[in-house]
């Protein structure tokens, strides 16, 4: 057979004359990447991201379709190849449109891969479920029940009627197991010898520790309190989240191998040094516990306490009596609370006061009107000035009546004081609830923010000290508890790579293509969708609730979950972690927006039986035509119209149930990316044992 | 036979169009009806197309009267003065005798256009008798394709169509790979805007063609051929066909030729008007029933064209050429031109040009000589800009380059092309950043939608252009573009994409101020973006009202012999007050 001798990026090589560059990339060892070019099929070149250098030509080559010559130099890589690569699949992301993932799970400050955990409900399998949760997460129980759900507010469920009960479905899958009595305890990677220790057992603390221990390290966990949990123990009542739910997520994880060493409190008991000497990496997850001050005359007198001081009160001793008046000042859902537990303590008359508007109360809106519900009077557009002790024994706490100005740096309108509106309010008890901030300044070495907390990538952790880890609210003051599992993995994952020596780059992100905000998604995405009401969370009635610290929301039923499960439609693309558009868009660093105009709009045909064609996802490389014309030779695909108006349709621009479909399954499997489709299959879960992710070259 | 007074009147699609269908009616009632003795015929457009309908009365004694612009009522007199009476109307005689004195036919040079108007292209006899089909005898009579094919290389014959290849070394190639059955193609998918070069060639003397690709044929080795004629040329197409018949009667083509054993059949299909059909291996895709889609080359089409078969494809006025090199010799043809392009080119003049038509001059001639000396000019009388060489796929050449002398290599270092021989010549009313918009707005449209660069890449250009015409320009758009015009030019499929950005690059590359001011300044200085500009009426108004009744919107105030007003806030910017106005009174703010 001739011989053809060429080079490849300066090495000298030979190959069987008509051999094309790509083939001969390929044997080489080189990648080349291609949407359009199949081996079975000839080569057709639309795509052109194969592009490579032909020494002597200007134009960059389609590799696909070029053949080798004689003396052909060929260069496969390069500034000027990686920049028309982009281009190409930036262009093509410009008229591209879909969610690789559900924006539920890209809401998700942990990433849980929600789509995939309620099929595996809505099918029945409540511990695949649950062992799904815990790729990203090691803390269900516990979020099941406390988080804010950034998920539920990005469902596009609410196209149709409400958002998704996510957050309740995450806490059945976690009861439904630890009812079993089989707790589900991962498997963890031999024993590496690295010891790393861990500050902190609240939410970020605790998921490093349950992740660093999977992948093998052996992890002592410190925390300055007698029990593990964090702000969730110390700062949310039991009646929201009952104690042995927090045992037992922290079981798992020194069932893991972790130890836990309480009451040991930084700088103090333990220095930061010493915690560097003694073990091969440091995480620092101390959270955000320093009640912000009001900045109120009388603050500091007697019977005005923090809300996080009084809830940490309340948790040590729940038989703990308050006075018959509290006044609790903020919005958030420490001061709701607060309020709650309070009336839990006795109080008679229990008012939340804020400055702005129920609008604008940072608190999750269905602890508002628990609140409400059980009595809380809510003053809004109110502000204290100045508190004394009453010659009557009790507090005296002059108030100012509030009204709203122009909005401010946050976008809320900011409160501005009404001339002339003090007043006097007694009360017994007086518990500020307006935020904490973090004090790392016991942390020695580490540079720290202007705010005090702790200066670290968000991305790794990694601190200003080598070896020094960071994350959670220590790093960005005081956040919801899922955002601080989600830094608490992602610094597992970069403390591995650095207890291996390897460079630390976190875990991998992956391009994901979005569609959008709920207002600026296409409606016709929801279409098909009846309306089925969401399912409501039974709980104890408000009367009865207030008498002691029994769990408020009792927890779906079977049945409940099941229906509420049903209800998603799977949002994101089944072709997630297969598409290549989506693979070569993370390795080339492509951004969505970088290029935009006119683009494809949502045009979903399911009229055959088993496959869904989406001419929206669909890169014209012509696979599926060309699938269909050499291969099945059945020319039930073509190209119609020209421009950027072009599309591939099932033959005369007929539903695709109506074409000849031998071999359809073949056009699917040979889709690069998600247009064509098995409606059987759903969206792709993640692997639901966490293993270490390998970071790509490129 | 008795010398006879000859009326033979232009009957292509421009003299159509300017009316010519009136006047030949005319001519034939008052023939028969008044007894002249007179022969009427048709020819096809001799190439000024400014001053059609055209009319040539050639006298018994063989003096030949071209008459333009001619009317029914002006060819009345035509009839009376001329034929009847003997006197000839001399003032709306051409000031030119076929083929000398005025510049306009004095640079000129032709060898492809030489018939046009002067045969009768439905006639294979006027054909025959200006030295039609001799080439062929003679190339038939010698019986030797090599030498043949050695004599067009020789020649340095180029292809028309816009690349550039050696027409010999091309028909070596297919020669040389000739297996059981091989194809010849004439591309007559003529599709630029302002390019009507193609479709006056063949409707003025189709058997130029059909003589060009019998040679072709016969030294590739072929027995077959298509012509790739759009639909929107249906005249072309009816004279094609019926040449066809003509010669195949004749013996000139079909079964044995000239009692030779060269046998050669030529089928007219017609293109359904894609642009990108144009391009060699979309043509060939359609003509096999498929969708016009570029593919990559190699294999080109001498190796594995037409239905797999090697396939010589030229374009019409490549093959148009053969017949003069096979009578007069590589070495005449080599004679004119510059070193590495030789011969003659033609050009289809529009856009605001005072002569426009087709022209057809040696290489190595100047744009300022077929732009002023032949073109004549601006039919606006404003000072000429710019011209865009090459149509869609070129580029704007400025003013003031115009001392270039064209030849394929001298073109190509402007940016521009030589294209087939597109010339919009733009004067100073027009917008360069909007002439880059609208060529891209045509590419774009035309794009197969096959290959990613030029699908969403001339889209996302066309839409950076728009949004700097309508005023929404950000000074990151200049970047971008020129971003996205080198990346669809370096990594398209076809020339179509390849060449598609030229447009922007060159006005960018030699009218960047225009594109800054239209950003930065949010002004358009040529009164072509409304919304970055403003009509104001100067001192030297002098009330002449013209302007004001024109007005398609009443916004302009002002009596008679007092200087007029615009109403900005009415306007519309139209520029039409402008372009009526004698005394250059309205300026663009």
């Amino acid at each position: 057979m001739e011989k053809i001798k060429f080079t490849l990026d300066g090495v000298a090589r030979e190959a069987a004359k008509g051999t094309t560059i790509l083939a001969a990339a390929k044997q080489a060892g080189k990648f080349i990447p291609t949407f359009c070019h199949l081996k079975e099929l000839k080569p057709f070149s639309s795509c052109f991201v194969c592009v490579v250098e032909v020494k002597g030509r200007a134009n960059l080559v389609p590799s696909c379709s070029t053949a080798l010559a004689d003396g052909m130099e060929i260069v496969t890589e390069g500034e000027r190849i990686d920049q028309a690569r982009r281009t190409c699949v930036e262009l093509l992301l410009s008229d591209h449109e879909g969610d690789c993932l559900g924006p539920c799970m890209v809401a998700c400050p942990a990433g849980i891969d929600i789509p995939g955990f309620i099929y595996h409900i809505a099918q029945g399998d409540d511990r695949a479920a649950h062992e799904l949760i815990h790729h990203n997460m090691p803390l269900p129980g516990i979020l099941g029940r406390v988080c804010t759900r950034p998920c539920e507010d990005a469902c596009r469920r609410q196209l149709v009627e409400k958002d998704l009960a996510i957050c309740h479905l995450k806490r059945f899958a976690a009861d439904q197991v630890a009812a079993s009595g089989d707790e589900y305890v991962p498997a963890c990677a031999p024993d590496t010898g690295k010891r790393v220790a861990i500050v902190g057992a609240g939410p970020a603390g605790l998921t490093a520790a349950y992740y660093l221990q999977i992948l093998g390290h052996a992890c002592t966990v410190y925390d300055m309190h007698e029990k593990s949990g964090g702000m969730t123990r110390y700062g949310i009542p039991s009646y929201r989240l009952p104690r042995d739910v927090i045992e037992r997520e922290t079981d798992t994880i020194a069932q893991l191998g972790a130890s836990f060493r309480y009451g040991v409190r930084m700088g103090k008991d333990v220095q930061l040094a010493e915690l560097q000497q003694q073990y091969d990496a440091v995480f620092l997850a101390t959270g955000a516990q320093k009640a912000k001050a009001m900045r109120v005359d009388g603050e500091d007198i007697d019977g005005v306490m923090s809300g996080i001081g009084f809830l940490e009160m309340v948790s040590r001793d729940e038989t703990h009596r308050t006075g018959d008046v509290v006044m609790v000042v903020g919005g958030g859902n420490t001061a709701i609370d607060a309020a709650r537990t309070a009336l839990r303590c006795g109080a008679k008359e229990v008012s939340i006061l804020y400055r702005r508007t129920r609008a604008e109360m940072p608190a999750l809106a269905i602890e508002i009107d628990a609140a409400d519900e059980e009595g809380v009077n809510i003053d809004i557009l109110a502000a204290p000035v100045k508190i004394e002790r009453g010659a009557d024994g009790r507090l005296h706490v002059t108030c100012i009546r509030m009204e709203l100005g122009e909005p401010d740096a946050s976008g809320r309108r900011r409160p501005v004081p009404k001339p002339n509106s003090e007043h006097v309010r007694v009360v017994d008890v007086a518990i500020s609830a307006i935020g904490q901030d973090v004090d790392a300044s016991v942390l020695t070495g580490l540079t720290l923010t202007r705010w005090d907390s702790i200066d670290a990538d968000l991305h790794t952790g990694e601190t200003n000290l080598p070896g020094v880890f960071a994350g959670g609210d220590c790093v960005t003051g005081a956040d919801i508890a899922v955002t601080a599992v989600g830094a608490g993995r992602r610094a597992a994952i970069a403390i591995d790579q650095y207890l291996n020596g390897l460079k630390v780059v976190g875990d991998v992100v992956k391009y994901n293509h979005f569609m959008g905000e709920l207002k600026d998604v296409d409606r016709k995405s929801v279409e098909g969708f009846a309306p089925t009401p969401r399912v409501p969370m039974g709980e104890l009635s408000a009367a009865t609730r207030t008498r002691s610290f029994d769990e408020v929301e009792v927890g779906f039923t079977v049945e409940e979950a099941r229906a509420e499960a049903r209800r998603c439609m799977e949002c994101g693309c089944r072709d997630a972690h297969e598409c290549r558009l989506r693979t070569y868009a993370s390795a080339f660093g492509a951004q969505q927006h970088r290029y935009t105009g006119v683009k494809r709009t949502f045009d979903r045909d399911v009229s055959h039986d088993a496959v869904v064609y989406e001419a929206h996802k669909c890169i014209q490389c012509g696979i599926c035509v060309r699938t269909a014309d050499e291969l099945l030779h059945t020319a039930s695909m073509g190209f119609t119209d020209r421009g950027i108006a072009s599309r591939v349709k099932p033959a005369m621009a007929r539903p695709l149930g109506d074409i000849d479909d031998t071999g359809i399954d073949q056009m699917v499997d040979n889709c690069p990316v998600g247009a064509l489709t098995h409606k059987a299959d759903s969206v792709p879960t993640l692997p639901s044992r966490f293993v270490r992710p390998t970071p790509r070259g490129k | 036979m008795t010398a006879q007074t000859q009326i033979i009147i232009g009957m292509s699609t421009c003299n159509i169009a300017a009316g010519a269908q009136d006047v030949l009616h005319l001519i034939e009632n008052r023939v028969a009806a008044d007894g002249l003795d007179a022969r009427v015929s048709v020819m096809g457009c001799l190439g000024m197309c400014y001053c059609e309908p055209q009319v040539k009365v050639i006298d018994p004694d063989g003096t030949a009267h071209v008459y333009t612009r001619v009317t029914p009522r002006r060819m009345e007199r035509i009839l009376a003065d001329h034929v009847a009476g003997g006197q000839p109307r001399q003032p709306w005689i051409a000031n030119f005798r076929e083929g000398a004195e005025h510049d306009l036919m004095d640079k000129q040079q032709r060898i492809v256009l030489g018939n046009c108007g002067h045969v009768n292209p439905d006639d294979i006899n006027d054909y025959i008798a200006r030295e039609g089909y001799q080439a062929l005898e003679k190339v038939l009579a010698q019986n030797d394709p090599e030498a043949l094919i050695e004599e067009v290389q020789n020649s340095g014959l180029r292809g028309r169509g816009g690349a550039g290849f050696s027409t010999g070394l091309k028909w070596r190639f297919a020669r040389n790979n000739r297996g059981d059955k091989n194809y010849v193609i004439c591309n007559a998918d003529e599709g630029d805007p302002g390019a009507f070069m193609d479709r006056t060639t063949l409707e003025s003397d189709p058997h130029l063609v059909l003589e060009g690709m019998a040679i072709g044929a016969f030294a590739v080795g072929a027995d077959e051929a298509y012509i790739y004629c759009r639909a929107e040329y249906p005249m072309a197409i009816a004279r094609l066909e019926r040449a066809i018949a003509q010669a195949e009667e004749r013996g000139y083509l079909g079964q044995g030729i000239l009692g030779t054993d060269f046998s050669f059949r030529v089928h007219v299909k017609e293109g359904a008007g894609a642009f990108v059909c144009g391009e060699e291996t979309a043509l060939i895709a359609s003509i096999e029933g498929q969708r016009g889609m570029p593919r990559s080359r190699p294999p080109f089409p001498a190796e594995a064209g037409l239905f797999g078969k090697p396939t010589t494809i030229n374009n019409v006025e490549t093959w148009s050429n053969i017949p003069w090199i096979v009578r007069n010799g590589a070495a005449a043809f080599g004679a004119l031109g510059t070193e590495k392009s030789k011969g003659t080119k033609v050009f289809a003049l529009a856009g605001k040009i005072k002569h426009g038509g087709l022209v057809e001059v040696p290489m190595g001639i100047t744009l300022h000589e077929i732009i002023h000396e032949i073109g004549g000019g601006t039919n606006s009388g404003r000072p000429v800009k710019a011209v865009q060489l090459g149509g869609p796929s070129g580029g704007c050449i400025p003013a003031h380059m115009f001392d270039l002398r064209i030849d394929y290599d001298e073109v190509t270092r402007t940016g521009a092309i030589m294209g087939s021989g597109g010339m919009v010549v733009m004067d100073d009313t027009t917008c360069m950043v909007d002439v880059a918009r609208y060529f891209l707005n045509f590419t774009q449209l035309e794009s197969c939608g096959k290959c990613t660069f030029c699908r969403v890449g001339t889209t996302r250009m066309l839409e950076i252009l728009t949004r700097i015409c309508e005023g929404e320009g950000v000074p990151e758009d200049i970047e971008r573009l020129e971003h996205l015009a080198h990346q669809v030019k370096h990594t398209s499929l076809c020339g179509l994409g390849q060449s598609a950005p030229n447009p922007v690059l060159t006005t960018l590359r030699y009218f960047r101020d225009e594109y800054e001011e239209h950003i930065f300044a949010k002004h358009c200085r040529s009164g072509k973006c409304r919304n970055l500009c403003s009509y104001e009426i100067t001192d030297n108004c002098t009330g002449c009202l013209i302007c004001k009744k024109d007005c398609p919107v009443n916004c302009i105030e002002g009596a008679r012999k007092q200087k007029h007003v615009i109403d900005q806030d009415a306007c519309i910017r139209c520029g039409v007050c402008r372009d009526v106005c004698k005394f250059d009174a309205v300026i663009v703010k």
